[in-house]
C-alpha cells in the first residue's frame, strides 16, 4: 500500500514508459480478443430469440447458420487464441523477469492472425461459410475461410514456439532452480497446443482443403470426423489452461495466502498434456466408423482427464482455506466467510468452480458410453460446453484481465464495485441460460437447428423455458458489455500509479529444486506419443487399410 | 565447492529415477486395464448375445470385423409406390457433364419445342387460364432437367405426354437436353429477370419463410446457386398457372417426386390463399 501511496501523483505516461516489454503486444492481442467476444455475445442473444417462441428480426434458417458460424468462430477461436497468445507473453515476461525472445516475430504472428480473421470473417458474413465452427465434410465453405483459419493457427504454432524457447532460455540461464509455475503451466499448454492442432491439421490439409478449392470431389467422411475428433477435446483444454494457471498463481495470492502445493499444480498441468488428447472419439460415441473396444479405451482414458480437475479443486480449496484461516476464520466453514469475496479474482475463482461443478457433472454424463445416446446432439450437449466454456474459461479471463488491467495501464480501478457486478452478471446470466438447456436437451430438444414448431404439442411445453434462457443470454450480453465498460473506462479514468508488474501466488513450501520430470516435458511427449499411438493408431490405420465408401463435398460458395 | 558438481547428478537422477518410472507405470497400467475391459471383458459379456465366439467377438470390439451378424428380416411384399430414383453418384454426374448441347438442340428442336417454346421459352408463359400450361425449360440447371425426366421414365412423375416421350429417350440424350437448356441463359434472362412484385406477407415467404411453422424460404433454394439441393429448379418466370398447379398437386399428393417429400410438407402447410398469391409472385412482371 505504501508504494501506491507514494506513486499516486506519476504520471500514468511515465509509468507506461517503465512498464512491460510487451505491453503494447498484449494490449493488443487481448483487445482484439475482446473484440470478438463482444460480437459473438450480441450474436448469441439473437439465436436465442430466434429459437423461442417470440418473433425475432430477419431470422431465416441461412441467417441462423451463418450467426452461429460467427458466434462459435469468434468465440472458439479468435478470443481463445488471442487471448491465450497475449496472456502467454504476459505470463512469459512477468514470471520469467526477463524480456521476451522474438517480440519482431511475435507482432508478426500478431498480423497474421489479424488478416486470417478478416478473412474468415468475411467468408462468414457473405454468407459463404456456414458450416459452424466444427470441421465436418462433406460440407465444405469457402476455400477462403479455411485459409484464414489456417493463419490463425500459424500465428499460434509462433507463439507455441517463443513460450518454448522463453523457458529453455530461462531454464539455460537459471539451473537447476525450477521454472515458475506460471511459465511451465503456458508452455504445457503450448506444448499440448502443438500436438492438439496435428490432428486439424492433416484434416484440413489433406481432405477440407482439397474439397473446398474444387481439387477432390469425395471426401472420408469417417477418417476427417476422427481427424477433427483428435483436436476437439484438448482444443477446450487449451482454452481452459489460462483458467487453471490464474487458479494456482493468482487466486491464492488475491485471496491474502499462499499456494498449498507447487508440486500439485505442475502434476496437474503435466496431467492434461497427457489425457486431454487421447480421448476424443468420446464425440463420435454415435459413430458408426468406430469399434466398441477403442470407443471403451477413449471413454476409460476419458475419466482420467478428471482427475487433474478433481487435484486442482482440493489443492485450490486448501489454498484458500489457508487464506480464510489467516483472515481469522474460525471453524469448520468460518474461513470460507473470511475470504475477501469482494477481489475479482476471488470471486472469479468461486463462481466458476460452482460453473465448472454443473459443467463438469454434465461431461461425465456425455462422456459414459451408455448415457451418451441419451443426450447426444441434444441441447444437453450445448449446456454442457456453455458452462465450461462461457462459466469456467471466459470468467477467468475476465478476472484475468482485471488482474493484469492496472499493470498494462499503469493505473489501478478506483472502485471494485462495478468489476464485482459484472462478475455476478456473468454467473447468473450463464446458471439462468444453461440450466434450462439441460433439462430440454433430457427431453429431446435439438441443437443446432434453426427455428422449433411451437404449434407441434411435444414442442409447445419448450417454449416458456426457450425464453428463459433467453432471459440469461441479456443478463450474458449486459455483463460483457459492462466488462468491456470497465476494462476501457480504466485507460481514461484509473488511479494513476499502479506498478508495471505483479507477483505470482508463492507456494507454502517453495520448491528449489524439482524432479526433471516437473521441470520439462520430455518424459510427457514421449508418453503423450505412446498414448496416442495405442488409442488412435488403428481408428485412423482401418481407413488406409480398409478404405471405406467415400462421400460427395458439398460445397458452400 | 569442487566436489559439488560431482556430487549433483547421482542425487539430482536419483529424484528423477522413481517419477519417471512411476509416470510410465501409470499410464501403462491406465492404457492396460481400459484396453482390458474394452478388449475383453465387454466382448466375453457381449459374445453370447450377439451370438458370436469369443474370438470373433474380440475382433469385432477392435474394428477389425464389422458389427453384429446380420438378422434376415421378414420380407414386405406390399408394392410401393414409385419414388424419385435419381441419386447424384459420381456415375450421373459423369453423364451429365458429357452432355453436349449441340446434340440436345437437335432433339429439342425435334420432340420438345413444340409445346416448351423454341430455345425452351415456353409460349404459353402468362397464357389465358384455361389454357394448355407448359413450362419453360431456358436456364435450368442440368440437374434440373435431368431429375424431372428421369423421374418421367421411372414413373416417379407422372403426365400423360410427358411420360410418354421421355420412355424414348437414352441416358446420354437425356444429358444432351440437359446440357442444352443449362446453356440457354440468355434466353431465361429474358423472363428470369423479371420484376417480383407482391404483398409483404408473400414478399416474406419467398425470402424468408415462416420459422414458427418451419417454412423455409422459398429462394433459398428455387434460384441458381443457392446452395440447396442442385436438382432445384429456378422458378421466377414461370406461368402463373404451372405454379399453383404444382403446388396444388404437391399439396394434394398428386404430384410425389420431391426427395424426403420437401414440396409436399411446404405446400400442404400454405394455405390455398398463399399458394395462389406466391405462383402470381413468382410469375413475375415485365
Amino acid at each position: 500500500m505504501a508504494s501506491v501511496t507514494s506513486t499516486v501523483g506519476a504520471t500514468p505516461r511515465l509509468a507506461a514508459a517503465t512498464g512491460l516489454q510487451t505491453r503494447r503486444l498484449v494490449m493488443a492481442h487481448i483487445w482484439v480478443a475482446i473484440a470478438a467476444f463482444g460480437v459473438a455475445c450480441l450474436l448469441g442473444v439473437w439465436q436465442m430469440w430466434a429459437r423461442s417462441p417470440l418473433q425475432a428480426p430477419a431470422h431465416t434458417a441461412a441467417n441462423y447458420f451463418r450467426s452461429v458460424t460467427l458466434h462459435g468462430v469468434s468465440m472458439a477461436f479468435v478470443l481463445t487464441t488471442f487471448f491465450i497468445m497475449g496472456f502467454g507473453y504476459y505470463v512469459a515476461e512477468t514470471s520469467l523477469k526477463r524480456p521476451l525472445p522474438g517480440i519482431g516475430l511475435a507482432w508478426a504472428a500478431f498480423w497474421m492472425g489479424i488478416v486470417g480473421v478478416l478473412m474468415a470473417a468475411l467468408s462468414v458474413i457473405s454468407g459463404n461459410a456456414s458450416v459452424l465452427f466444427t470441421f465436418y465434410p462433406p460440407l465444405t465453405a469457402t476455400p477462403w475461410f479455411y485459409v484464414g483459419l489456417v493463419l490463425v493457427v500459424v500465428a499460434s504454432w509462433i507463439w507455441c514456439i517463443l513460450m518454448i524457447l522463453a523457458m529453455r532460455d530461462w531454464r539455460r540461464a537459471n539451473a537447476p532452480r525450477p521454472v515458475p509455475l506460471a511459465m511451465f503451466a503456458t508452455t504445457a499448454n503450448a506444448v499440448m497446443w502443438l500436438w492438439t492442432t496435428v490432428g486439424v491439421a492433416a484434416e484440413l490439409l489433406f481432405q477440407v482443403m482439397p474439397a473446398a478449392f474444387g481439387w477432390s470431389q469425395m471426401v472420408d467422411v469417417g477418417l476427417s470426423r476422427t481427424l477433427f475428433s483428435w483436436t476437439l477435446h484438448a482444443i477446450v483444454y487449451f482454452w481452459l489452461f489460462p483458467s487453471y494457471i490464474a487458479f494456482y498463481t493468482m487466486f491464492p495470492r488475491a485471496a491474502g495466502g499462499r499456494l498449498y502445493s507447487d508440486t500439485m499444480g505442475r502434476l496437474a498441468f503435466v496431467l492434461f498434456l497427457l489425457y486431454s488428447l487421447p480421448v476424443g472419439l468420446h464425440h463420435l460415441f454415435m459413430d458408426p466408423e468406430h469399434s466398441n473396444g477403442f470407443k471403451f479405451l477413449q471413454m476409460f482414458l476419458t475419466a482420467l482427464v478428471s482427475v487433474p480437475t478433481l487435484l486442482t479443486v482440493f489443492t485450490i480449496t486448501a489454498s484458500a482455506e489457508i487464506a480464510g484461516r489467516m483472515r481469522g476464520g474460525k471453524g469448520l466453514f468460518g474461513w470460507i466467510g473470511a475470504l475477501p469475496w469482494e477481489r475479482p479474482m476471488v470471486l472469479a475463482t468461486g463462481l466458476a468452480f460452482v460453473m465448472l461443478f454443473w459443467g463438469g457433472g454434465g461431461g461425465l454424463v456425455n462422456m459414459s458410453y451408455g448415457m451418451n445416446a441419451m443426450i447426444h446432439n441434444t441441447s444437453w450437449v450445448t449446456a454442457h460446453f456453455h458452462l465450461i466454456f462461457g462459466g469456467t474459461v471466459v470468467i477467468m479471463y475476465q478476472a484475468i484481465c482485471y488482474s493484469i488491467w492496472p499493470s498494462l495501464t499503469g493505473r489501478n480501478f478506483p472502485n471494485t464495485k462495478p468489476l464485482q457486478v459484472q462478475l455476478w452478471l456473468w454467473f447468473i446470466g450463464m446458471m439462468v441460460m444453461t440450466l434450462p438447456w439441460h433439462w430440454l436437451g433430457l427431453q429431446g430438444q435439438w441443437r443446432r437447428v434453426a427455428a422449433f414448431d411451437y404449434s407441434n404439442p411435444i414442442i409447445h411445453p419448450w417454449g416458456p423455458w426457450v425464453v428463459v434462457s433467453l432471459i440469461g443470454g441479456v443478463i450474458l450480453a449486459f455483463s460483457a458489455f459492462l466488462f468491456l465498460f470497465n476494462l476501457a473506462a480504466l485507460h481514461r479514468r484509473g488511479i494513476a500509479g499502479a506498478p508495471a508488474t505483479i507477483e505470482y501466488a508463492r507456494a507454502v513450501h517453495e520448491p528449489d529444486r524439482v524432479p526433471s520430470s516437473l521441470n520439462g516435458f520430455g518424459l510427457w511427449n514421449i508418453l503423450v506419443a505412446l498414448l496416442m499411438l495405442l488409442a488412435y493408431g488403428w481408428p485412423i490405420a482401418q481407413f488406409f487399410v480398409y478404405p471405406p465408401p467415400q462421400a460427395m463435398v458439398h460445397r458452400l460458395g | 565447492m569442487a566436489n559439488e558438481p560431482v556430487e549433483k547428478p547421482p542425487e539430482r537422477s536419483a529424484i528423477d529415477r522413481p517419477w519417471r518410472m512411476r509416470a510410465t507405470a501409470i499410464v501403462v497400467t491406465a492404457v492396460a486395464a481400459g484396453s482390458l475391459i474394452g478388449f475383453v471383458i465387454i466382448p466375453a459379456g457381449q459374445k453370447s448375445g450377439a451370438h458370436l465366439s469369443m474370438g470373433h467377438a474380440m475382433e469385432r470390439a477392435a474394428g477389425l470385423e464389422p458389427g453384429s451378424p446380420a438378422v434376415p428380416q421378414p420380407l414386405n411384399t406390399a408394392t410401393s409406390t414409385p419414388v424419385s430414383t435419381v441419386s447424384w453418384s459420381p456415375e450421373v454426374l459423369k453423364i451429365l457433364a458429357s452432355g453436349r448441347s449441340r446434340l440436345g438442340a437437335q432433339i429439342a428442336a425435334q420432340t420438345c419445342a413444340a409445346c416448351h417454346g423454341d430455345k425452351g421459352l415456353s409460349p404459353t408463359t402468362g397464357a389465358a387460364p384455361g389454357g394448355p400450361i407448359f413450362p419453360s425449360l431456358a436456364g435450368q440447371s442440368s440437374y434440373a432437367i435431368y431429375k424431372q425426366l428421369h423421374d418421367f421414365q421411372s414413373g416417379a412423375r407422372v403426365n400423360p405426354q410427358m411420360s410418354a416421350i421421355a420412355q424414348t429417350l437414352a441416358p446420354a440424350d437425356l444429358a444432351n437436353v440437359a446440357a442444352y437448356y443449362a446453356d440457354a441463359s440468355k434466353e431465361y434472362a429474358a423472363i428470369g429477370s423479371r420484376e417480383l412484385l407482391g404483398e409483404p406477407d408473400t414478399e416474406k415467404l419467398a425470402n424468408e419463410g415462416d420459422s414458427h411453422r418451419r417454412l423455409p424460404a422459398c429462394l433459398a433454394c428455387h434460384i441458381n446457386n443457392s446452395g440447396g439441393p442442385i436438382e432445384t429448379p429456378v422458378i421466377t418466370g414461370q406461368s402463373e398457372e404451372y405454379l399453383l398447379k404444382q403446388l396444388n398437386d404437391f399439396a394434394s399428393g398428386n404430384r410425389k417426386n420431391d426427395v424426403y417429400g420437401r414440396m409436399r410438407d411446404v405446400a400442404s402447410k400454405l394455405t390455398p390463399e398463399e399458394r395462389t398469391a406466391l405462383a402470381r409472385y413468382f410469375q413475375g412482371t415485365l
